[in-house]
């Protein structure tokens, strides 16, 4: 699912090196060499998810909303958040006026138009909102209208996420296959060699927010000249090359590398406490997992802390916590979170009997493309093992995983990790469509009155409910938090670590 | 000769056509799905399916298959679904760095080898020939990429002397990619000159007691004469089989050193691409790596005319 992880966060992301200090002056000019964990599959951020895509996508492409610091919606193209009426059914956006693309040509509604016609076709996320989508509509040159059949609560987030993006593209760019990438963004694309580097360079044309930088939201300030994403897949390289000075941020390291990385000259550690959440898909549609008795008997059997562990290593890189939301969230809730972490394999071995287990294998997939996905599912196999579960443990590399996942025939558990979302409704098993396909009444209810509801207090609650219901139906098993190690150059000012590292804002210092 | 190269080069395109076949069916037949890779872990079986029609490979296998001979037959390998580029482009981008890099990486081993497993012979059953022969088998036996991450340790991180990885940025000149190349070079020629030197030895070794050898000794000639006019040419045959099997697998089998150095090389690209099944570049590139083989080959065939006389097509 996810590579990356998010979600600095709500305040709880501890940011614990490398913070942005205003002590500093900023300085313009310079190129940052950001080492990434591999090649792009494609630089359509609508089309595909994948947060390396919205990472270095970001720059260039622009959305109508983000996300302020403290992962609130807030305004982006748009100049102002929405005038919502009809019972949250008509969003009003009133565009900013004066905003270019890289072609030099003015942003209009009809751009905005064309560009949400095509994310409601062909982004997953843009889909969830088409389903209840009336029409989109040019009010004047610089107003959109979006008219709902249903209210829908998540709008604004998936207007504001950076993959599976609503960016914004010039009308007369828009294909089913993009061939050029023109965005708002204040860098733009100058070249880009597969494999070796892709180069962005300021776009002068920029028109940038008033106020101060806040978090993705606020005024992007361009301070460098260049910045190069330059794919490293191997992390022992991405780690050596941030020593060496030559990466000035080097992303996704290993976190065994810390202790390496700390006192050196050229590079400095970056943790982001609660990154993201791996979690243990069950099949509800078909097979040995549709029996909800197993599902409790395989969650009795699991042992969270052994699984992180295994996975994480150092403890300062992961957390024990089944609450679907880490501390520092509004969504953060313990309902329900008494069944996590139980690892009793006798229990599990009742439950499993009571629910008339009959000694099937439990087909688990993994892949090794993700190590700490299949670390855990060595430890996760050796429990369900000991609570008398017949275990076949299937290692296959991600794009076969991705396809077999699909396959309701095909297996039983799947292992996949997200990030936290900004809205829950956004959380990937929760519609009966993601593999998994889980569909029950009370879920559908509750996940239904979620995606309609607007009053914040009422979502809360709901949502609530709705882990509760996760924790008594077991559609997935979430095993815990894990924390991210990333290396930034001591000269590399005004950036604040996040899960999806921008450096606008940023500059070198000389 | 004329009738010999003749053959040699219709023989050259029937492997290559097995090649292409059997790299067409395998790709396909293996689990995996392009669509699926790019639209990211979130897409859904519909947004999928409507990926695979655009890029047509919802089509039968068969009629993709003709539709890629066509293709072949007109000159073009067909376009990546991943890199917004044709294949050919692709492959052409990835030549620079391979070429380089087999070139620098075969004359380093061949600059250790050659002397080495002349001398190693020369001297059988010494302390050298023994430290010889446990050092190849100690060469031979470092995984390339451990090798490669001691060298970015000493020579870049330590010394600051070479970069630790890729193939220098937008204003990088020719000068400075080459440089890029040094350690990644050293990696593999240290690796492959294990099996050079191991066949140079054991090739000299059949040499040196031969008749000839001992005429010519005893004709008065200065033994370095000996060994290296006389000994030497006859024991290259098999040596330069190895020294040109060994280019062809540099050209594709330098993965794991590409990765670890972050060179945009033809392994790198295939590694890529199987991984992400994108299914023209596997195909054009596996051609054109067998095309390479096949290519050498025949070259090492026509040096045996120049090495040694009595060898005739």
């Amino acid at each position: 699912m996810w590579e990356r992880i998010t979600a600095a966060a709500l305040g709880g992301a501890a940011i614990l090196v490398g913070a942005f200090s205003p002590a500093f002056a900023q300085e313009r000019g310079g190129v940052v060499n950001v080492a990434t964990i591999g090649e792009l599959n494609t630089l359509d951020p609508m089309i595909a998810t994948g947060d390396l895509l919205g990472m270095v996508t970001q720059h260039f492409f622009e959305t109508l909303y983000t996300f302020d610091a403290d992962w609130n919606v807030t305004p982006l193209l748009a100049a102002e958040l929405p005038e919502v009426t009809e019972g949250g059914k008509v969003h009003t956006i009133k565009l900013r006026q004066g905003v270019t693309f890289h072609d030099g040509t003015d942003m209009t509604a009809e751009d905005v138009v064309a560009s949400l016609k095509r994310w409601f076709s062909v982004a997953s996320r843009g889909q969830l909102v088409a389903a209840k989508l009336d029409k989109v509509e040019a009010v004047d040159d610089y107003t959109v209208r979006i008219t709902l059949t249903e209210p829908f609560a998540a709008l604004n987030s998936l207007l504001a996420f950076n993959n599976s993006a609503a960016v914004i593209l010039p009308s007369e760019k828009i294909a089913d296959t993009l061939t050029e990438y023109v965005g708002t963004g204040p860098y733009m694309i100058k070249e880009r060699r597969v494999d070796q580097y892709l180069q962005l360079v300021r776009f002068d044309g920029y028109a940038a927010r008033e106020g101060e930088p806040d978090g993705f939201g606020g005024a992007r300030k361009q301070y460098l000249d260049e910045i190069r994403f330059v794919p490293v897949p191997d992390a022992n390289t991405r780690v050596e090359g941030a020593i060496a000075g030559q990466y000035d941020y080097a992303d996704l390291l290993p976190v065994e590398a810390f202790d390496r990385l700390q006192g050196q000259a050229k590079t400095e550690p970056l943790v982001l406490d609660s990154f993201g959440w791996p979690m243990f898909i069950m099949n509800n549609k078909e097979g040995v997992m549709t029996n909800p008795g197993v599902r409790k008997a395989v969650q009795a059997a699991l042992n969270a802390e052994d699984m992180l562990a295994a996975a994480f290593g150092k403890p300062e890189f992961y957390k024990v916590d089944g609450a679907m939301y880490p501390e520092g969230y509004p969504w953060r809730d313990d309902a329900g979170v008494e069944a996590y972490n139980q690892g009793d394999p006798e229990k599990a071995m009742a439950l499993a009997k009571e629910a008339g287990y009959d000694g099937s294998p439990i087909r688990i997939l993994t892949s090794r493309q993700y190590e700490f996905h299949y670390k855990m599912a060595q430890v996760a196999a050796e429990y369900l093992k000991a609570a008398g579960f017949t275990v076949d443990l299937g290692v296959f590399d991600w794009a076969t995983l991705v396809q077999r996942r699909a396959e309701p025939g095909l297996w039983d558990i799947f292992i996949t990790h997200s990030p936290f979302l900004p809205d829950p409704t956004l959380i990937a098993p929760l519609p009966a469509s993601y593999p998994g396909w889980w569909a029950s009444e009370e879920k559908e209810k509750l996940l239904g009155a979620l995606n309609t509801e607007v009053e914040m207090d009422k979502r809360l609650a709901i949502w609530a409910d709705l882990q509760k219901q996760i924790y008594e139906e077991v559609p997935f098993y979430k095993v815990g938090d894990f924390s991210s190690l990333s290396a930034k150059s001591p000269k590399l000012k005004g950036f604040s670590g996040s899960a999806w590292p921008y450096f606008w804002n940023a500059y070198l210092e000389q | 000769m004329a009738r010999y190269v003749l053959q040699r080069f219709l023989g050259m395109l029937s492997v290559m056509f097995v090649v292409v076949t059997i790299v067409f069916v395998i790709v396909r037949v293996a689990p995996g799905d392009p669509a699926a890779v790019m639209l990211g872990p979130d897409a859904t079986p519909a947004d999928i399916e409507a990926l695979r029609v655009r890029l047509g490979i919802d089509q039968p296998l068969v009629m993709q298959y003709l539709f890629f001979l066509g293709q072949l037959l007109r000159g073009d390998l067909g376009q990546s679904i991943f890199l917004d580029m044709s294949v050919t482009s692709a492959l052409l981008d990835r030549a620079e760095p391979t070429t380089f890099l087999t070139l620098f990486s075969i004359l380093i081993a061949s600059a250790i080898a050659l002397p080495v497993g002349i001398l190693a012979a020369y001297r059988r059953g010494t302390f050298f020939d023994q430290a010889v022969t446990t050092l190849t088998m100690l060469a031979a036996s470092i995984p390339s990429f451990w090798l490669g991450l001691i060298l970015i340790q000493a020579f870049s991180v330590r010394l600051g002397w070479f970069p630790v990885a890729g193939y220098g940025g937008p204003d990088a000149s020719f000068l400075t990619r080459l440089h890029h190349l040094v350690l990644p070079a050293v990696a593999l020629g240290v690796v492959s000159s294990a099996l050079i030197t191991r066949f140079t030895r054991a090739s000299m070794l059949d040499v040196l007691n031969d008749d000839y050898v001992r005429t010519a000794r005893s004709k008065g000639m200065s033994e370095f004469r000996v060994v290296l006019k006389h000994a030497f040419k006859n024991a290259l045959i098999p040596v330069l089989t190895v020294i040109g099997l060994t280019a062809a697998l540099l050209v594709s089998g330098a993965v794991v050193t590409e990765t670890v150095f972050s060179l945009p090389g033809v392994g790198n690209l295939v590694v890529s691409a199987v991984l992400r099944r994108d299914y023209p570049v596997i195909q054009g590139a596996l051609l054109v790596i067998a095309a390479i083989y096949v290519l050498i080959n025949f070259g090492i065939d026509m040096l045996y005319l120049l090495i040694d006389p009595r060898v005739r097509y």
